[in-house]
């Protein structure tokens, strides 16, 4: 297969945002996604963001993931959202009634800001 | 699960002095070895030196002999490498000749750099020596019988949304995504991933419709069954197949048909629900 989905993974406070590049599909990023998510929730980091700007492809596992991790998150008590959905992103979301499930952001300070108006109850 | 891709032993073959310049730089840097040639004599005769080429990176618009007819005799040989053709003629006519003589991959130039880097890693793994059978390649009716890998699917998609490039974009995305999910599914799922079951694909194209066709080798499915699938869900519950997924051991997924009626005009199984029919407009009417 081809070469792998990459994560870049940086902090703010305690929000981690993962920026997925390359292609998040069936045995491909969706595994990557699976590892990275499953990591920081075993260590607690719970609040995550995930910048799908450079996700090249998408596929029906791919959003099997997203939504495998979403529940993940949750039943740890913390949430995942998406930033910078791609047009196709966008469309494969909504046609999948996704748009309904996660919090979507195209810009980062607003979904940071979202973390934190969720923490304080607002 | 992706592999770390062995290095390759590469003969890159291309006129232009420039582009293998580059793309030598690339693969190189990539960790694999590469010789390159500047037209096809020269490409076969290196080619027949008994040095051991994994893979060929093989320009169609070559002087004095055509890359088409390199790769015929490049496939001849006792042990044939791969041959990746690259080329800026994208008539469904050449596409559908280097299928015919058994292409590994298609790229249309240009193409972004790290595009080479990634298909030949690709043709690194095991699966890329399955070879795929042409049943017919006329540009109306394209159809093709392979093993069941998800590598396979990569490369039958490849071959397919070639030939139709001159879709709006729209359109080509749409399709490519339906035709993507079928595929993988009945690869997947009707093939058990085995490379000794075969998918057999059809393309057909008319002045206002393609329609794809896609015959797995297992025994279909009950639709009523499918409880670990999105189509079965309650209009207020996107995610309840999931746990019935995850009762039955399955791995995330199953958007797969939800994704892929909203993307096509109709999608038609046969009785069994082994075979479909992908169908979209292209003329009159045709929805992104």
């Amino acid at each position: 297969m081809s070469t792998r989905m990459r994560i870049v993974e940086r902090r703010i406070g305690e929000i981690t945002i993962l920026q997925l590049i390359g292609r998040l599909e069936l045995e491909e990023g969706d595994i990557v996604l699976r590892d990275a998510v499953n990591r920081l929730v075993e260590a607690g980091r719970n609040k995550i963001l995930l910048d799908m700007k450079e996700v090249t492809r998408l596929d029906s596992a791919g959003i099997g993931m997203l939504v495998s991790k979403y529940l993940t998150a949750r039943r740890s008590g913390g949430v995942i959202k998406i930033l910078h959905p791609t047009d196709r992103t966008d469309h494969l979301m909504d046609i999948t009634k996704l748009t309904t499930v996660f919090e979507i952001f195209d810009d980062e300070e607003k979904a940071v800001r979202s973390f934190r108006a969720s923490a304080a109850g607002v | 699960m992706p592999q770390t891709p062995p290095n390759r032993h590469i003969l890159l073959v291309d006129d232009d002095r420039g582009l293998r310049h580059v793309l030598t730089a690339l693969l190189q840097e990539a960790g694999h070895h590469v010789e390159t040639a500047g037209d096809g004599p020269e490409a076969l005769a290196m080619l027949g030196e008994g040095s051991a080429f994994d893979l060929v990176l093989l320009d169609i618009g070559l002087p004095s002999m055509n890359g088409l007819d390199v790769l015929a005799r490049a496939r001849e040989l006792p042990s044939p490498p791969l041959v990746i053709v690259m080329t800026a003629d994208d008539t469904s006519a050449t596409l559908l000749e280097a299928v015919r003589r058994q292409a590994y991959r298609y790229l249309r130039k240009p193409f972004p750099p790290n595009t080479i880097v990634e298909v030949v890693n690709e043709a690194g793994t095991p699966a890329a020596a399955l070879s795929i059978e042409v049943v017919s390649a006329k540009p109306e009716w394209l159809e093709l019988v392979a093993p069941c890998t998800l590598e396979m699917a990569d490369r039958i998609q490849s071959f397919v949304m070639h030939l139709e490039a001159n879709l709006p974009e729209a359109v080509r995305e749409a399709v490519a995504q339906a035709f993507r999910e079928l595929l993988t599914n009945a690869i997947e799922w009707g093939g058990k991933l085995d490379p000794n079951r075969k998918v057999r694909i059809s393309c057909v194209r008319t002045k206002r419709l393609l329609l794809y066709r896609i015959a797995d080798p297992g025994e279909g499915f009950d639709i009523d069954r499918l409880r670990h699938a999105a189509i079965m869900n309650p209009d207020d519950d996107p995610m309840h197949h999931l746990s019935v997924r995850e009762e039955q051991g399955l791995r995330p997924g199953g958007f797969g048909l939800a994704m892929t009626r909203s993307l096509v005009d109709d999608l038609i199984y046969n009785e069994a629900r082994n075979e479909v029919l992908l169908i979209k407009y292209v003329d009159n009417g045709g929805s992104s």
